[in-house]
Parts: C-alpha cells; structure tokens; sequence
C-alpha cells in the first residue's frame, strides 16, 4: 500500500510540474504581460511616433511650420523645377572640405542610402532594380533625363535631385540632413569616374 | 512590233519587281524588329516608362497605338529636347503636361532602332489589350467559382440543422420510452439513477478523511501556486517575445533579408538621434510608388497618404496617420540613446534586435532588462580613438598628473545639456 502510494505521490508531482511549466510557458505573445508600475511604459511624456490628441492630426512627430530652418540646417531656395535645378547646377558648390573623413561619412551614407538601387558602384545595378524596380541610369555611363551626362553632374544638380527628387526617385530630404547629403555627393563625384 | 511588247514587257516586269520590293522594304522598315524593339525597350525606357500604365512618364501602349505620325514620334525620342526648344506644338503639350520634366535624350538611337521599339509597343500593348478582352471570361469564372463557396456553407448549414434535427428526435423518442415504461410501471430504475450520485459523494469524503492524500493534494496546488508566481514575477516587466499585430504587415524578411536594404535606410535616426525612428510613409513610397502596386497592404500606405496611383497625385486631405504598434518599450526610469551605441560603439543592429532579417513579423529579440544591459556594459571594451570626448579625457587627466587646476568645466560641467533636457 504504502510503495504503491509512492509512486502515485512521486507521479502526480512530476505531471504538476510539468503542466506548471506547460501553463506558464504558453505566453500570449500578441500582449506585453504582466507589468508593475504600467505608467512607466506608458509614458506621460509623448514619444515622437505616440498618439497626440493635441494636435488636429493626432500626431506627436509634426512637420515644422513652413518657412521654418532647423538649427544646423543651411536653406536651399531652389524650386523643384527645371530651372530651378539648372540655376543650382551653376550657383551651389559644396561647402564641406574635402577631407578623407567627410569622403569615408559618404561612402557609407552611400551604401546605406543609394545603393539599393544605384548599386555599390553607382553602375544602376542595385539589389532592388535586380528585383524589378526601374533601374536608374550609371553614375559615369548613363545620360541624364534632364539633359547631359551623368558624369558631368555638378554639385548643385546633385543636390537638386537628392533634396527633390527625380523620375522614380523620390525626395530624401527626410533621411539625409544637408551635411549628410553634401558627403554622399562627395562620394558620387568619385562614382562618376569608374 | 513583236520586239518592241516584249520589251515592254520586260520593263514592266522589272518595274512591277522594283516596285515590289520597294513596297516590301518600306512596309518591312515601318514595321520595325519587335523583338529586337524589347530588349531596346527593357534597357533603356523601363527606368520611366511602362506600356500599360503611367510611371514617370505616360504609359506609353495607348500613347504610342493612337499616335499614328512616327517620324515626330521618332524626333520626339531621339531629342525631345530640341523639338521643345523650337517650340512643337505636340511636344510643349506633353513637357508642360509631365511638370516640365524632360525626357532623357536618345541621340544614339537610329530611326531603325525607334521603329523596333514602336513596333514592340504597339505589338505588346495589342496583346495586353487582347488578354483584357479574354479576362472577362475568365472573370465570369472567377464568379463561377465565387457561388461554389456559397454552396460549400451551404451544404454545411444543411448537415448541421440535419445532425440538430436527429438529435432533437432522439430526445423525443427517449421521452416517448420512458412515458411508455412508466405507464408499464418499471419505475426502480430511476431509484437506481438516484442512488449513483449519492455514492460519488461518498467516496469524496472517504477521500477527504485521508490524511495523506489532503497532504497531497495540498503540496501539489502549493508547487502549482508556487512555481506560477515565480515564473510570472520573474517575467514581469519583461516583454521578449512581445509581436503585436500591425496596422501593415511589414515583412523585414522580404526587406532586410532578400532585399537586404540596410536598417538605416529607414530606420535613419538610429545613427544620429535618440531615438531609432518609424519610418514616415514617404520612405515606404520611395519604392511602393512604383513596387506592388496592386498588393493590399501597399493600398493601406496610399490610403494613409491619400494617395491615388492612377493620377499620382496626393490628397492631404484624406492623409491619416499610420498607428504602428510600439514593440520594444523601455520603461521612463531608463535611458537609452541609439546614436550612442550604433554610432559611437559600432554595434550591429541584430546584437539587440536579433535576426530581424529572417523575422517575418517583427517581435522582442531581447528582453531589454537592466541585467541584460549590465552584462553587455561590463563585457565591452571601449574604443576610444577618434573619438572627441575621450581625447578630452585624457587630456584632462594628463593635467591632474602635472598638478594642474581642473574644474568641472573642463569635464564639460558647462554644456546646456548637462543641466537642461
């Protein structure tokens, strides 16, 4: 009687354990869980990407008001038409020194930034345009929508097209701060020469 | 006379003959080389252009089949810019019509390379027409198909309402039963029925007077009880594993992984803010302009943006904002500043993040407790060259060697940041 008790004791504890571990181990993974103290996750403070009943579009992150310049960034009072990127081809030089560091910065915005579709060396080859998307013209073979060829592209027309974008390229004003931008253009010129 | 006919008739052979080939040739030369038109086609229009429907540039199958006047189509590729300057009619419709923007001239192309490529347009754009007249029958299928689901729940309806019919007659024929054994007087078998529950009663208290299985059951629900709120305080406050649903399915498989778009391509505040930044829509469009246009999820980008694919125009006014489900969280007791670790430190985003690239809906790699964090900070060394702060650093403490005065000023004890965030 007694042995046979043992078993069954030693039995049912193992199946408990087991269906402990069984029941704890199936987390929802559609909820965060248990928290304690909620309101340090749910923070008072907004988060740029949190709701904001604040504002008519219930956005935290807004767009600065028109006309506006952020610290740091110099303006480009160049409209996003044919003549305005010509007028800038001619009038807007980088003002970055040509330093070995400013050229590295560039070459890895580069291939962060443009590669995907320009390619690593700026041939149009990109992994993206190898899946389908509509290949952009080569850096230092290709003729340009705009007129020319691409290998006499100046500072400004470059600028240009990164701040507005061109074709199926679309602006990248967003992702690149000026200074970001006047280093990758850095790093095309040297593209424009393979 | 005999001579003079059959001289005649040799020129007129030889007439009839050149004006043959001459017809041939010309008819041949208009209709230009299709094939050899679609490889001219794919390498050098695609970048703008698509025969069905409008990229950059109008879509050309319609464009191209209306526009019967070849030779100014041929002017018009080959440099469209010198049509505009001398002020075509034709062209300043289109240059003004597409916001000034130029077409990419085409100065290499003979007139036999523009008339392959006119001639594999039309050709192409006529057997998509002619697939878009077949396709009502096959849509005619599709609403074939469309009734056979009907009829699937249908037929399950009817089995279900049959099984409940069933069992419904059942019931009614155990009631008719009994009604017809009572009325017979076979009633002890109810008393039996009674009894039963009576019984199990009392082998739940002969159970509860033994000691031993009380004990039992007592230690089993205390290791249950115990072991759950172990577990459950220990993963309190820590979300790994945590993959709400989003308002988008985003595959960072299909965009990291395949694709292997770099993390801060959207992601582009992780290298120079505190926070690693959501994406805005106008990323995603910088390719689903042109990608997927037809998928359902991209549709979900263009009806946040008020966007409509078919003019490419955007609506601000039907622009809402898109509620992307926060996954990793850290609670405001903590401080954590992106740019310092990818920037400065040079970490991977997968250390933290995990093998985003294989993740086809994105969860909590890691558990971002503090423990977590400790063991990382005491593992890694410092790389403090090229690195201003540190230079200071040492600097600093070369002073206090000689003897010199330092203030907390020289520690930059002075910056705004330092007291004002």
């Amino acid at each position: 009687m007694l042995a046979m008790n043992k078993i069954k004791i030693l039995g049912i504890t193992v199946i408990t354990i087991a269906a402990t571990v069984v029941i704890t181990s199936c987390k929802d993974k559609r909820s965060t869980g248990w928290e304690y103290a909620p309101n340090m996750y749910e923070h008072i403070a907004y988060d740029p990407d949190q709701k904001n009943d604040n504002f008519k579009d219930g956005k935290t992150a807004q767009v600065p008001p028109a006309g506006t310049t952020p610290i740091g960034f110099v303006r480009f009072d160049y409209p996003n038409t044919h003549d305005g990127y010509e007028l800038a081809g001619t009038e807007v030089k980088s003002p970055l020194p040509q330093t070995q560091a400013n050229f590295a910065d560039g070459e890895v915005l580069f291939a962060h930034f443009c590669s995907p579709c320009h390619g690593l060396t700026g041939q149009g080859d990109g992994l993206v345009v190898q899946h389908g998307f509509p290949p952009p013209p080569s850096y230092s073979k290709g003729q340009s929508s705009r007129g020319g060829a691409m290998k006499d592209l100046t500072d400004g027309k470059i600028y240009h097209t990164i701040t507005y974008g061109l074709n199926a390229m679309g602006s990248y004003a967003s992702q690149l701060a000026p200074d970001e931008r006047w280093k990758v253009i850095m790093y095309v010129h040297h593209l424009q020469t393979l | 006379m005999r001579n003079i006919s059959l001289i005649l008739k040799q020129f007129s052979r030889t007439v009839l003959l050149i004006a043959g080939f001459a017809i041939l040739g010309l008819s041949a030369h208009a209709q230009g080389d299709a094939t050899k038109g679609e490889a001219l086609f794919k390498a050098n229009c695609t970048t703008c252009h698509k025969i069905e429907s409008q990229l950059v540039g109008p879509a050309l199958g319609p464009l191209v089949t209306a526009e019967t006047d070849d030779k100014w189509l041929t002017k018009w590729i080959q440099n469209n810019q010198a049509l505009i300057a001398a002020k075509d009619e034709r062209a300043l419709k289109i240059y003004n019509q597409f916001n000034q923007q130029g077409m990419t001239v085409f100065g290499s192309f003979t007139d036999g390379d523009v008339a392959d490529i006119l001639a594999y347009i039309r050709a192409d754009w006529k057997t998509q027409q002619a697939k878009a007249t077949a396709a009502p029958v096959g849509g005619a299928a599709a609403a074939d198909a469309g009734p056979s689901d009907l009829v699937i729940w249908g037929l399950i309806g009817v089995i279900i309402v049959a099984f409940i019919v069933i069992l419904v007659l059942n019931k009614v024929i155990a009631t008719l039963e009994r009604l017809m054994l009572k009325s017979k007087g076979l009633l002890p078998e109810e008393d039996l029925e009674e009894k039963a529950p009576v019984d199990r009663m009392a082998v739940v208290r002969k159970l509860a007077k033994n000691k031993k299985f009380v004990f039992f059951v007592i230690l089993c629900g205390t290791v249950a009880c115990g072991s759950w709120t172990w577990v459950t305080l220990w993963n309190t406050n820590v979300h790994s594993g945590y993959q709400p649903v989003q308002p988008i399915h985003f595959p960072h498989d299909l965009h990291a992984g395949v694709m292997k778009i770099d993390c801060q391509y959207c992601h582009s505040g992780a290298y120079k803010s505190k926070n690693a930044s959501i994406p805005s829509l106008n990323v995603c469009m910088n390719c689903h302009k042109v990608v997927k246009q037809e998928s359902p999820e991209i549709q979900k980008i263009y009806a946040a943006l008020g966007y409509d694919p078919k003019t490419q125009k955007y609506d601000s006014t039907k622009a809402k904002p898109m509620q992307w489900v926060r996954v990793h969280n850290l609670p405001d007791f903590a401080y954590f500043n992106h740019s310092q670790h990818v920037k400065v430190a040079g970490i991977k985003c997968q250390q933290c993040h995990g093998p985003v690239q294989t993740m086809k809906e994105i969860y909590q790699y890691s558990p971002l407790t503090m423990k977590w964090c400790i063991q990382c900070h005491k593992r890694t060394e410092v790389n403090y060259k090229g690195n201003a702060y540190y230079d200071n650093m040492i600097a600093v403490h070369d002073r206090i060697k000689r003897g010199e005065k330092v203030t907390a000023a020289s520690l930059g004890g002075i910056e705004c940041g330092k007291c004002h965030y």
